[in-house]
């Protein structure tokens, strides 16, 4: 019995462990329509899309993770993952956009770090 | 038996996990079946962040004679993300009911529980992994168990590609007859499906699947 209740114990403690497994936490809305996802193609960027180098991309599950993540949000039109890059390319719907601390912040939810972010000129 | 529990707790925090990832993308369910020498498996789960999950599994211990239905719960402690490789840190832990009416049982039920740490490192050719776990099962058995992988992989496919790994799993149970097995298995990786098949030094087939969206 003191074993089942060490091992309650480790359990209760699962569900309070702190978020801090991520080097940085950020809550964002997540709400929006679903953008269009999953084309292998390179996105024809224009002025104002992201080009994200992230670090940690090292599996499908990885890029799948992100696409999700970013098809929550009604500014995104699509994104391209790059797995020999480690680059993710963001395009936006007609005038809308992401700052640089929500894409930073979408992707440290999604588990991942964000190395640099350009904008198209 | 608690020292040992303990050992394997502090054990995880130096040694570089064996199956697929326990936590999801936030929003992530994932559906795991695994089948090997020892048990046949069931576990399904929905991350709602990027560092905890929390399920439904179902174990049946062929040789241990047991059944095991648990609330399970996985905590990413922590992640390394560099720039060509990712390496992970894991607590799995679940409570629940486990059952036997088999042999020396007369439908023996029993609160259960189990907890482990899991690793693992990998880049886009290598896999390294490393998994604990310690199980209580009242009257009907309690026992510990570690497994440890490694992977290759012939070429890096692109995002979409069937994705092939080539593995080599070791199976450690102290108390165990045969406490040493070996697996060679290939996995097939494609979408949001991931599969494993392979066999063992004795024989036994090893076959797991799992889902994710």
């Amino acid at each position: 019995m003191k074993k089942l209740i060490l091992l309650t114990t480790v359990l209760t403690l699962s569900f309070s462990l702190p978020v801090y497994a991520m080097n940085d936490g950020h809550d964002h809305d997540h709400g929006g329509e679903a953008a269009e996802m999953g084309e292998k193609a390179a996105l024809d960027l224009k002025s104002g899309d992201a080009k994200v180098a992230v670090n940690g991309l090292v599996c499908d599950f990885c890029a799948r993770a992100l696409e999700k993540v970013f098809g929550k949000q009604e500014a995104v039109n699509a994104i391209d993952v790059n797995l020999d890059t480690k680059i993710i390319s963001v395009s936006f719907n007609d005038g809308q956009t992401l700052d640089d601390e929500a894409l930073t912040g979408l992707i440290t939810d999604a588990g991942y770090n964000v190395e640099s972010i350009d904008r198209v000129e | 038996m608690r020292y040992v529990l303990f050992a394997l707790l502090g054990m995880g925090l130096f040694i570089p996990n064996v199956q697929a990832r326990p936590v999801s993308y936030p929003g992530g369910w994932t559906f795991m079946f695994m089948n090997d020498g020892d048990a046949n498996t069931a576990h399904i789960h929905y991350s709602p962040t990027a560092d905890m999950s929390v399920g439904y599994k179902f174990e049946n211990w062929r040789d241990k004679e047991f059944t095991l239905n648990a609330v399970q719960v996985n905590n990413l402690i922590k992640r390394w993300n560099k720039k060509h490789s990712q390496a992970n840190l894991y607590l799995k832990s679940g409570l629940g009911i486990a059952h036997s009416d088999r042999d020396d049982f007369d439908s023996e039920t029993s609160a259960a529980g189990f907890t482990g740490l899991a690793t693992d490192w990998e880049n886009r050719r290598f896999f390294v992994s490393y998994e604990n776990r310690y199980t209580e099962a009242g009257e009907i058995d309690d026992f510990f168990k570690q497994s440890a992988r490694v992977g290759w992989a012939p070429y890096e496919g692109d995002y979409g590609d069937t994705h092939t790994w080539l593995m080599l799993q070791v199976d450690h149970t102290p108390e165990g007859g045969d406490n040493f097995t070996v697996t060679p298995l290939v996995r097939f990786f494609k979408d949001v499906h991931l599969l494993e098949a392979g066999m063992n030094n004795n024989g036994e087939l090893l076959f797991n699947y799992v889902l994710r969206y």
